[in-house]
């Protein structure tokens, strides 16, 4: 193979293992990889936007238009679509709503980006002038655009939660649930101890169970189990519970790999046996011993055991999930015991590591059975149960659900918001138009192009609504231009909340219709869409260096 | 423009069937072989080309691997990219050469050896003899070298501004470009902590580089003591934040030992089952309070093939004793740790005292943007070592600011090695190439040839930096070289701009040492390259 490298052919001092496109090409490539991830994406956008049917290749199937469920689950292998898909991820990650609109902002930016490239300006320039255009646009938002959570109260965060269901399976439900998304974020308040406030998504537990029709899911201040009791002979209700949450495998004692047992007398025998079990049930009589009432492991429990808790009336829940217990522990001030095992050496079970809560119950929903751990001590907890028709319904139901909390969440730590449905592109279009003007440097296209950019999602939520989207487009900017022209006091100033109402198909006030998404969700979409445009257009040549060859080499795997 | 860059099948000899005859001749005349050498490091040197400079452009680069990097780092591309002929790995190394060196300036170094290749090729044509032009350069090198010295502008180490101005001048040509008034003092910063005012060298392994996924590049930052990427463990409800801590570093497992595989535990007694199950309890007791009785609060475990680093039940027991755990500590951070934090590893627990243990104000778990880092600061007596946490939106983002933080890192160290600063914007190559041009016509015969010819290839670098910015090259390398002529040594292309301006005041500087290690290794690279005449392949 090695006399192949030597050669006089100037190309072939191309030395590579590889393909390289390099120039427009790639740019154009790379362009072309984006628009098609964003134009799946594009039609399930806004409150009319449809969903999407995923069969994998086993033939499962997730219906859903939450952005980066559909990304996460199609085979992308373009390294420049890639970018967006991870961008998508994140997004969810960090904010965990908005997910298409900043995929399809993303591509559109970078779509125009490479109109401006063929037009022989630089890709550098480019980016310098979308950069600029961000940092106006960020600064325009929080100072102009956004309104404190403070002065518009409980009902922003409803409007808020509605605002992030109207996309999505729950719309039709939207003043059922959204309530109850933000009572149960407002439940799981906590104060970490640097003082700020924090509100854990994860802590609202949501389950799903099969059956009845949506509206009758509902929203328990409790935490929600989804095991039962490990035998029909226990009680299903206990009140002023005392709950010991272990992490212990409450079976036989096995001895360790390693250890043989060898006897030489039958007799012995049976008393090891009897020892084995001997030692859990010591361990059981020790937590019973504490006054504790209802057990909840996450390991199993012998049949043997749950004799010595049926005559103690103790309720016993095996199989649980470690995280659940976790949270229970800190919802009822107990703590999650591990080992008995005590600094002396010796087995014990103290009972300040129990929790206290009013009320366990177990009640049957649907088919399914659930203990609600009711009344918890120290934190409020809430859980919410779903209900739906089938399991792909509820999947998505779910997911929306997460998408709310997030949002509500958000809400909470920023403390701001902005109109949605489209208003605040619209109003940072006109605004970075303007601004462009006032540039007299090359950046002024790019800026223009990003301002254009903008305008995609207005557009796209009116076309999805099979709206005529250039007529309402343009009125949406007339509005907006005539808010920005007018002085400070002017009330026209208020037409900047004005967005648009796809049911009605017209302009209204955003802010007075309650259609509000939080002022940091936007921001971090506008810049993450901006950092993955900005790292795919400084690209301009790519080598695909040849896999390795199967077998290849020295590798002592010959095939 | 797609071409198939596959090593091509048919070479001029007839293929790689002839090796194993034994009657090959592999011997070419020696200007095809010298040739074929240039062509290859000539590609090498194109594909990097249009990286250099502050609107220089990335590469995408799809290994072998299946895995994808972005970045417009010289050494990086051409690490990754599989160069098969050997000449051109030749300017591969040559790139890392550089990168270990001076750690910058890597693009154009390889820029560099491949224009000079050309000149030298010209010269070949000439009839010149590959040694007489190999020497030359190397002579001229030399000569370039006193020279960059003589414009060089010294430094203080305190002077911050300057050693900013540094630093931002080498991101300015990365993705991170945007952000460099936010890494270039963190870049400084580190760099000047470790400084003793004796001190000639940095190492770079005493700054510690944290990479976390999530937030944004603006949310990286300067750490003064140790961030871990590991993180804490409270499965068992142990403590995620400690003030006043005390630090303890073990290389031994808090897990029950384990038999041999040919060694059994017989038990034969009913009342030894309760023993076993003791011992193990009292075994694992036993340690976790004698490391609670020197006073430790902090516990960090190093990683283990062999057993479990701690069990449910040891666990349990630290966070009993309010003891914070951290394992998985990989084998090479250890030295970095204990330097930080001034405890010394432990590898046995009869040696676990308290004279091992380091101290910090505060040891804490932070959690932000979906990222959980965890921070030791406030060290008492603290070692000369920083850590910086660096994030990113993206796997490809996070990586490429990596990668330049550790340029401008590098940029910083070169002048701790050699205090002095040149400017940027091509200024010093047209700079060297007037005067060397100069010196050549006080010479006499082929090496005034060969001087001519190297000041000639030195304005490679402000023709590039005009090509990348989309600027016209000719009239702006002439209307440089005039300015240089009426005595503006500090005339370079400012790029932003699209002018020709007193760099200086644009703050593009550059340390020294980037361009004189740049120049002495291509020049000896291209000098090595130049006395190949032949190439035998053997097996």
């Amino acid at each position: 193979m090695s006399a192949q490298m030597y050669q006089r052919d100037p190309r072939a001092g191309l030395f590579l293992g590889g393909q390289r496109t390099s120039g427009a090409e790639i740019r154009d490539q790379n362009v072309m990889a984006c628009q098609t991830v964003s134009n799946i994406l594009k039609s399930s956008l806004g409150p009319v936007g449809l969903d999407k049917m995923l069969v994998d290749n086993v033939g499962d199937v997730t219906i859903t238009n939450d952005g980066a469920t559909i990304l996460s689950l199609l085979e992308v292998s373009h390294p420049a679509a890639r970018i967006l898909v991870s961008l998508a991820t994140q997004q969810d990650k960090e904010v965990g709503d908005g997910t298409t609109s900043v995929v399809l902002l993303a591509s559109e930016l970078l779509r125009r980006a490479n109109e401006l490239v063929r037009n022989k300006i630089h890709p550098t320039t480019v980016i310098t002038g979308y950069r600029l255009a961000c940092k106006e646009a960020c600064r325009f938002m929080a100072d102009q655009l956004s309104t404190k959570v403070d002065k518009l109260g409980r009902g922003c965060l409803v409007n808020v939660a509605k605002t992030s269901m109207s996309s999505k399976i729950l719309a039709a439900d939207d003043d059922f649930f959204a309530p109850m998304v933000v009572d149960a974020m407002l439940a799981v308040m906590t104060v970490n101890p640097r003082g700020e406030k924090k509100y854990p998504v994860k802590a609202v537990n949501v389950l799903k169970a099969h059956g009845k029709s949506a509206r009758e899911s509902f929203m328990v201040k409790g935490y929600a189990l989804n095991c039962t009791v490990a035998s029909q002979a226990m009680k299903t209700r206990i009140q002023g519970a005392k709950i010991a949450c272990l992490d212990i495998n409450l079976a036989k004692q096995r001895m360790h790999l390693g250890v043989h047992i060898t006897i030489d007398d039958p007799e012995q025998l049976e008393a090891i046996r009897a020892r084995e079990s001997e030692i859990t049930l010591e361990r059981v009589r020790k937590i019973l011993a504490t006054g504790a009432n209802v057990i909840l492991t996450t390991k199993g429990i012998d049949d043997l055991c749950l004799k010595e808790f049926i005559e103690a009336g103790a309720m016993a829940v095996r199989r649980c999930r470690k995280e659940d217990l976790r949270r229970i522990a800190r919802a009822t001030g107990g703590t999650m015991i591990s080992s008995l095992a005590n600094l002396e050496g010796e087995e014990t079970f103290e009972a300040s590591s129990l929790g206290h809560a009013e009320e366990v119950v177990q009640e049957r929903i649907s088919d399914d059975e659930l203990i609600l751990v009711k009344g918890t001590k120290v934190v409020s907890s809430s859980s919410i149960i779903l209900r739906g028709a089938n399991d792909y319904m509820l999947d998505e139901m779910e997911r929306a659900l997460h998408d709310a909390l997030s949002i509500v969440k958000r809400t909470l730590e920023s403390g701001s918001v902005v109109p949605g449905g489209g208003a605040v592109e619209t109003a940072l279009s006109i605004y970075l138009e303007n601004f462009a003007t006032t540039l007299g440097s090359r950046e002024q296209l790019a800026i223009a192009e990003f301002a254009n950019a903008l305008l995609t999602i207005p557009k796209t939520l009116s076309m999805n609504a099979a709206k005529d989207s250039t007529d309402l487009v343009a009125k949406l900017r007339a509005y907006h231009n005539a808010a920005q022209a007018a002085p400070t006091s002017d009330p026209k100033r208020k037409l900047m909340f004005y967005g648009l109402d796809l049911l009605k198909g017209e302009v209204v006030d955003n802010r007075e219709a309650g259609v509000l998404e939080p002022t940091i969700s936007k921001i971090k979409s506008l810049k993450s869409a901006l950092e993955a445009a900005t790292s795919l257009l400084r690209i301009d040549d790519s080598i695909v260096v040849q896999p390795e060859e199967r077998g290849g080499g020295d590798d002592g795997h010959g095939h | 423009m797609t071409s198939t860059l596959g090593p091509a099948l048919m070479g001029p000899m007839g293929g790689g069937k002839g090796i194993s005859d034994g009657q090959f001749s592999d011997k070419g005349k020696p200007t095809e072989v010298r040739l074929s050498n240039m062509n290859a490091a000539k590609a090498v040197s194109d594909a990097v080309r249009t990286s250099l400079g502050p609107k220089g452009m990335d590469k995408m680069i799809q290994t072998s691997t299946g895995e994808v990097v972005i970045t417009n780092d010289g050494a990086t591309i051409l690490k990754h990219m599989a160069v098969l002929h050997p000449a051109a790995r030749m300017l591969v190394e040559l790139s890392q050469a550089q990168d270990i060196e001076a750690g910058d300036g890597t693009t154009s170094v390889v820029v560099l050896a491949g224009s000079l290749l050309g000149a030298a090729e010209k010269l070949l044509s000439q009839g010149i003899h590959p040694t007489t032009i190999a020497h030359s350069f190397q002579k001229a090198a030399t000569k370039a070298v006193e020279l960059l010295n003589d414009i060089s502008i010294p430094v203080d180490m305190n002077d911050r501004e300057s050693l900013m101005r540094a630093a931002a001048t080498s991101l300015n040509s990365k993705i991170v470009s945007q952000y460099s008034s936010i890494l270039a003092p963190i870049a400084v910063t580190a760099v000047t902590r470790l400084l003793s005012p004796v001190s000639s060298n940095v190492d770079l392994r005493d700054i510690r580089i944290v990479k976390k996924v999530g937030g944004t590049i603006e949310d990286t930052e300067l750490v003064e003591g140790v961030a871990l990427n590991q993180v804490v463990i409270s499965s068992a409800g142990g403590p995620t934040r400690i003030d006043k801590a005390r630090i303890g570093l073990i290389q031994f497992q808090l897990s029950s030992p384990k038999p041999d595989m040919d060694n059994q535990i017989v038990v034969n007694d009913y009342r030894q089952m309760d023993r076993i199950l003791k011992e193990e309890r009292q075994y694992l007791l036993n340690l976790c309070k004698r490391i609670k009785k020197t006073g430790c609060n902090v516990l960090l475990i190093q990683k283990s093939i062999l057993r479990d680093a701690v069990t449910d039940l040891s666990l349990h027991f630290l966070a009993k004793l309010k003891i914070m755990v951290i394992k998985d500590v990989e084998r090479d951070e250890i030295d970095f740790i204990a330097k930080s934090t001034g405890c010394k590893p432990v590898a046995d627990i009869e040696a676990f005292t308290e004279d091992k243990l380091g101290s910090a104000e505060l040891v804490e778990e932070f959690s932000q943007n979906g990222m959980k880092v965890v921070k030791v600061t406030g060290v008492k007596n603290p070692g000369k070592t920083v850590s910086i946490v660096c994030t990113g939106a993206n796997q490809l983002v996070l990586e490429e600011s990596e990668r330049s933080l550790h340029d401008a890192l590098c940029v910083v160290r070169c002048i701790v090695k050699k205090r002095a600063l040149i400017a940027g914007g091509g200024a010093p190559e047209i700079h060297l190439s007037r005067l060397l041009t100069q010196h050549a016509q006080t010479l006499k015969g082929k090496e005034s040839y060969c001087f001519q010819a190297f000041a000639e290839a030195l304005e490679i670098i402000p023709t590039t930096l005009a090509e990348n910015a989309g600027l016209n090259p000719i009239q702006i390398v002439t209307e440089l070289r005039n300015r240089h002529s009426l005595g503006e040594r500090t005339a370079g292309i400012n790029v932003k701009k699209g002018i020709i301006s007193n760099i200086l005041e644009e703050n593009v500087v550059q340390p020294l040492l980037v361009s004189t290690s740049a120049l002495e290794l291509a020049t000896e690279t291209v000098a090595l390259i130049l006395r190949i005449d032949d190439i035998q392949f053997t097996r």
